[in-house]
């Protein structure tokens, strides 16, 4: 998608005049707001593809920003830091960033951050489930839908494509690179952290006990499996 | 009304008393009970035990020989008449006698007994209350209060202490101590007690370990031997927890300001990197556009790697900051090397082009207990170390192997090498090699928070080089426990 419509949340003013010249430039429509107050205003008024949030901002500051945002929508939010130390981004993610970017940062590599985030995985081959049982979850990979109990529940793209993926291989232990490559983007592969948070998301969300899982299953070390019952 | 007798009375009230007691009993039975001369003897033995106990020898034995003429005169046959003759009265006086001596023998020991108990008890109290008091030391130096001290608890005349660590002496109590400051010097040195009975002084050495720390002199009490090695032992105590104190105060300033410091240091890098986000945006934003010409292409990527540069300093500053001040928490689990270096010599593909980089891991390698994060930062300072000082297009070989529970990672380079002399300075913060600090700029603690990382994880991380032969950094960290691996 190179015509997206993109938040941009930083309260640096030089950075909001480089992200919208260039984004610009390269074909999308932007917004750029101050804080995540008004961030959240904007996302209510009108309707965008893409969140770039910045994470140490005055007010509210960016991981309140994320978590209000996917409290209400499942858009993509890529989060722009400083900080690069592995426990800010596992933090971000966990708020339900969809990818983490360290500021400085050149053009081309967000734009590609951002190209991955826009993407949807196409993932549904010839051998692809339709509708998959998981106890109590039923998934329906046509329409997008995953229900527990019969009450839909909603899952992040990413999250989606993700289950997708796992569910297109079941059984079998798929490594972190290959994962985060089908999901993110063939640029990503040693971003395992984003893995171990969007699989507890995942846990969260279809697992009867996400401490003890039955389906989505830790390779350690290596990357995960999902067990899918045999069905007579 | 006791101190109006006359002296010589009170010592013989005692005796007078006992006496008195043998008189009553023989007036009792002789004009008022008659009694068989058994009975009153068994209550003469009775009269002397009481007097023994009650008084003492020299009583109990005037009531012994009261009590044999009471008998022989006024109960024993003749009666009215002394006839020592009889061998009874012998007898009588025997038993008295040896009851007496006996009695008075075991009172006497054990109201010694009682009074010795009770000076110690009276010590141990003044004790505790010196060691409570010392534990709740104010204003002033600590020798000088603990001198204060001693003599208001023990109520004596005059303390001198000597602090060897001052070489001060402080004195405290109502009078002058009686005694020469080398004397206390001597006796701090010497280690020995010394006792000078005509002045009722002592002066106690005070030592804690071995070590003589100062010396303790007392005049006008009688304190036993061990109360004043507890005396020492307390001041010693006292002394030494003040200097610990004082040395963990210090510390703890010192490690405040270092944190002070350090956050600084990282608040300035992070807000120094705000700037610098907007100038690498737009500058790559820029370098690819395929439209700007040769000559703006050639400065836009200037200022790209400038800025660049500048990102890595800042970052390096960031890290050291963090290792300062004790951030370096470790969240270890098992990792492959081989993954590890893909990964970094990924981050620098740009500025490896050109160079032929030969990477030599078995796949076999054992796995390494590592924290992900800071591992790779330890390969990315090795790796940006051998871009910037080795030439471009020379090739660099990355190596790993086992070896006992570790395993060794090193980078080979042909750079220039490092002097011997300077090869354990390298790894120390802003040491910078004489031949080239002018020539390439840099922070100069890229090897230190290698080395700090290395040595956080229990390793070790050295350098092998000769002059014009290149360089070959090398470390060591655990292996992983061996574990099957699931397929």
């Amino acid at each position: 998608m190179s015509n997206a419509r993109i938040l941009v949340v930083d309260d640096e003013p030089q950075i909001r005049r480089v992200m919208r010249t260039t984004l610009v430039a390269g074909g999308h429509t932007v917004r750029d707001v101050r804080n995540g107050e008004e961030a959240l205003e904007e996302l209510r008024e009108e309707k965008f593809d893409l969140v770039l949030l910045d994470m140490n901002m005055p007010g509210i500051g960016g991981l309140e920003t994320c978590r209000a945002i996917r409290s209400q929508s499942d858009i993509p939010i890529v989060i722009l830091s400083i900080r690069n130390a592995e426990k800010d981004k596992v933090e971000a993610l966990d708020a339900g960033a969809d990818d983490y970017v360290t500021k400085p940062f050149s053009m081309p590599e967000l734009l590609a951050r951002i190209r991955a985030s826009l993407r949807r995985a196409t993932l549904a081959g010839p051998e692809a489930t339709e509708v998959l049982n998981l106890g109590r979850t039923t998934i329906n990979f046509a329409a997008r839908r995953v229900t527990v109990d019969g009450n839909e529940i909603r899952l992040t793209p990413k999250e989606f494509d993700l289950l997708h993926y796992l569910a297109n291989n079941p059984n079998v232990v798929l490594p972190h690179a290959r994962l985060l490559q089908a999901v993110w983007g063939p640029d990503y592969g040693d971003e395992v952290e984003y893995l171990r948070v969007f699989i507890n998301q995942l846990r969260k969300k279809i697992e009867h006990d996400p401490s003890n899982p039955e389906y989505l299953l830790t390779e350690p070390w290596v990357g995960y499996r999902l067990r899918v019952p045999k069905t007579g | 009304m006791k101190s109006a007798l006359p002296r010589l009375v009170i010592k013989f009230l005692p005796t007078l008393g006992a006496l008195a007691l043998i008189g009553a009993i023989t007036f009792f039975y002789f004009r008022m009970v008659a009694v068989n001369s058994v009975t009153v003897a068994l209550t003469f033995l009775l009269a002397v035990l009481v007097a023994a106990t009650r008084w003492g020898l020299v009583e109990a034995l005037a009531a012994s020989v009261v009590a044999v003429f009471c008998l022989n005169y006024f109960f024993l046959p003749p009666i009215r008449t002394l006839t020592i003759a009889d061998p009874q009265n012998w007898a009588a006086l025997l038993a008295f006698v040896v009851t007496a001596v006996i009695a008075s023998h075991l009172s006497a020991s054990a109201k010694k007994q009682a009074v010795e108990s009770a000076r110690r008890r009276r010590e141990m109290e003044r004790l505790y209350t010196l060691s409570r008091n010392l534990l709740l030391t104010g204003q002033g130096p600590l020798p000088q209060q603990i001198a204060n001290e001693v003599a208001q608890v023990f109520e004596l005349d005059a303390v001198a202490f000597l602090d060897r660590a001052s070489n001060r002496i402080y004195h405290a109590g109502p009078r002058d101590i009686p005694l020469k400051d080398n004397q206390l010097h001597d006796a701090a040195v010497q280690g020995t007690v010394f006792h000078d009975t005509r002045a009722n002084a002592v002066i106690m050495p005070i030592s804690l370990g071995g070590r003589p720390i100062g010396s303790l002199g007392i005049q006008g009490a009688s304190i036993s031997e061990a109360a004043i090695h507890s005396l020492a032992n307390l001041a010693a105590i006292t002394l030494e927890r003040a200097r610990a104190q004082g040395i963990a105060t210090r510390a703890e300033a010192a490690r405040q300001s270092g944190e002070l410091k350090s956050t600084l240091l990282d608040a300035l890098a992070h807000e120094f990197k705000t700037p610098l986000t907007p100038i690498k945006a737009a500058v790559t934003s820029m370098l690819s556009d395929s439209s700007t010409s040769a000559t703006h292409q050639e400065l836009l990527r200037i200022v790209d790697e400038e800025a660049d540069r500048l990102n890595v300093m800042l970052t390096d500053a960031i890290q050291m900051s963090r290792i300062e001040a004790g951030e370096l928490q470790l969240h270890r689990s098992p990792h492959s090397v081989n993954l590890l270096v893909r990964a970094q010599l990924k981050r620098l593909a740009e500025q490896l082009e050109g160079r032929e980089v030969t990477v030599e891991i078995a796949e076999d390698l054992p796995l390494v207990n590592v924290d992900q994060e800071f591992m790779g930062i330890v390969l990315w300072q090795l790796l940006n170390n051998a871009v910037r000082y080795t030439p471009p297009r020379s090739p660099l070989t990355l190596r790993a192997r086992a070896e006992g529970s570790s395993v060794v990672v090193s980078l080979t380079d042909a750079g220039p090498g490092i002097l011997e002399s300077e090869q354990p300075e390298i790894f120390e913060k802003f040491y910078r090699g004489k031949r080239l600090r002018d020539r390439i700029p840099g922070t100069g603690v890229g090897l230190t928070i290698a080395r700090e990382i290395v040595r956080a994880h229990g390793g070790r991380i050295w350098v092998e080089s000769q002059p014009g032969q290149g360089s070959t950094f090398s470390f060591a960290v655990p292996r992983a426990a061996p574990q099957e691996l699931p397929e």
